[in-house]
């Protein structure tokens, strides 16, 4: 019997160091924590970016492609409006080329209070999920300049963080790929 | 008789006090000589020895190292003409070491200032990108900065964190898509952290670190 647990006690070390090793530490975790929030902010920036109607067509098209690079390639974008109560999902470069046509003469994106809903976990595979919460203040006008329509949208991304290696210049080089996942709409108000 | 006794007694004192003096006088100059030949062939040696470990490459000495050796073999003016054979050819060697070396300095230093310059014009320029009041003003600047690199395609590498021993990157992006970053996001988040050129001196590879 006591073998047994002797046996059990070193399996149960070993297991765990090998699962502190796979572990960062609290820094390196806030360092991609905040990566993955800076990646939602740019994301911000690029809606802004194409939504406007002052942006060039081929510049429009560039921000468009770099934007795609911080999405899964398989990632959705829910979109709602206040006289629908259906939510519409697109991929990513339609959910693009629907803003650019929007049908305004002027408009104005928001974001705001971007933050954190799930911290990100590691799951078995190593990946780093979590999940940020952000809110979209849209304002729509008409040629005149005049408000034609607003809305406020609370979204939640999913983001995932996983390391990856690559070779440069004959090194290997370790980084943080962080992708974007759905974009799901979870409240539309007139505010 | 008890007199003359007495003289011969007293001539043969001084003759043995004279005669054991001079003995003593003889013997200690020999042993001063006898040290000075050895204490010479002692220098001598060591410095056959030292010479040679210099000339095979035998010692873990710097070159300053070497060359005060040098000087103080030289010092010691031993005029042994297996010696002066010897500091002949390390003196040509350390002399070929010195100049290797102050050229590497010399290079070094010039890639320093090199790099201080390029780091200094890449931060004006991802500022002057950041800021820019139109996207053509910012796209000038894009221009000119790809002047300096190899192609549009170098890889600019991003630490986000410095750990013990290795860093923590993002996603490696190319020259070109990083300036337009910064124009897109209007800020210039990183600063230059290492660059690699290549042989026509443009830079071929960009290590950037979080600010």
């Amino acid at each position: 019997m006591k073998k047994i647990i002797a046996t059990l006690v070193i399996v149960m070390c070993v297991v765990g160091s090998t699962f502190a090793q796979d572990e960062i530490d609290y820094a390196r975790k806030q360092a991609i924590d905040s990566l993955a929030l800076e990646k939602v902010r740019d994301l911000s920036k690029y809606i802004k970016i194409v939504g406007s109607k002052e942006t060039p067509f081929s510049e429009a098209n560039r921000v468009i492609d770099r934007a795609e690079e911080l999405f899964m390639s398989d990632a959705e974008i829910g979109v709602s409006s206040l006289g629908s109560n259906k939510i519409t999902y697109y991929r990513v470069r339609k959910y693009f080329e629907h803003l650019m046509r929007l049908n305004y003469d002027r408009v104005e994106i928001e974001w705001y209070n971007i933050e954190y809903v799930s911290d990100l976990q590691r799951q078995p595979d190593g990946t780093y999920v979590g999940v940020i919460t952000i809110f979209q203040t849209f304002r729509g006008y008409d040629k005149e300049g005049n408000l034609t329509y607003k809305d406020t949208t609370k979204k939640d991304i999913t983001v995932y963080v996983k390391r990856k290696e690559t070779q440069i210049g004959g090194r290997t080089i370790g980084f943080w790929d962080v992708l974007l996942g759905d974009m799901r709409v979870k409240e539309t108000t007139n505010r | 008789m008890k007199s003359r006794i007495t003289t011969a007694l007293m001539v043969l004192l001084a003759v043995f006090i004279t005669l054991g003096g001079t003995t003593s006088c003889k013997s200690k100059k020999r042993l001063a000589r006898e040290a000075a030949e050895a204490e010479y062939k002692s220098k001598v040696d060591q410095a056959v020895k030292d010479l040679n470990a210099i000339l095979n490459d035998e010692t873990l000495w710097s070159l300053e190292e070497k060359e005060a050796r040098v000087k103080t073999i030289k010092d010691w003016n031993l005029q042994n003409a297996e010696v002066d054979d010897l500091l002949f050819q390390v003196e040509k060697k350390l002399a070929r070491e010195r100049a290797q070396k102050d050229e590497e300095e010399r290079r070094a230093a010039a890639e320093r200032e090199k790099a201080n310059a390029a780091d200094a014009v890449l931060g004006r320029n991802f500022s002057s990108i950041a800021n820019a009041s139109s996207v053509s003003q910012a796209n000038r600047v894009i221009n000119e900065t790809l002047g300096l690199f190899e192609s549009p395609n170098v890889p600019v590498l991003i630490i986000i964190k410095q750990n013990a021993g290795f860093n923590d990157y993002d996603r490696p992006t190319t020259i070109e898509k990083y300036l337009n970053y910064v124009k897109d996001q209007k800020k210039a988040a990183e600063k230059v952290f290492d660059i690699k050129y290549n042989a026509n001196g443009k830079i071929n590879e960009l290590e950037l670190i979080k600010k």
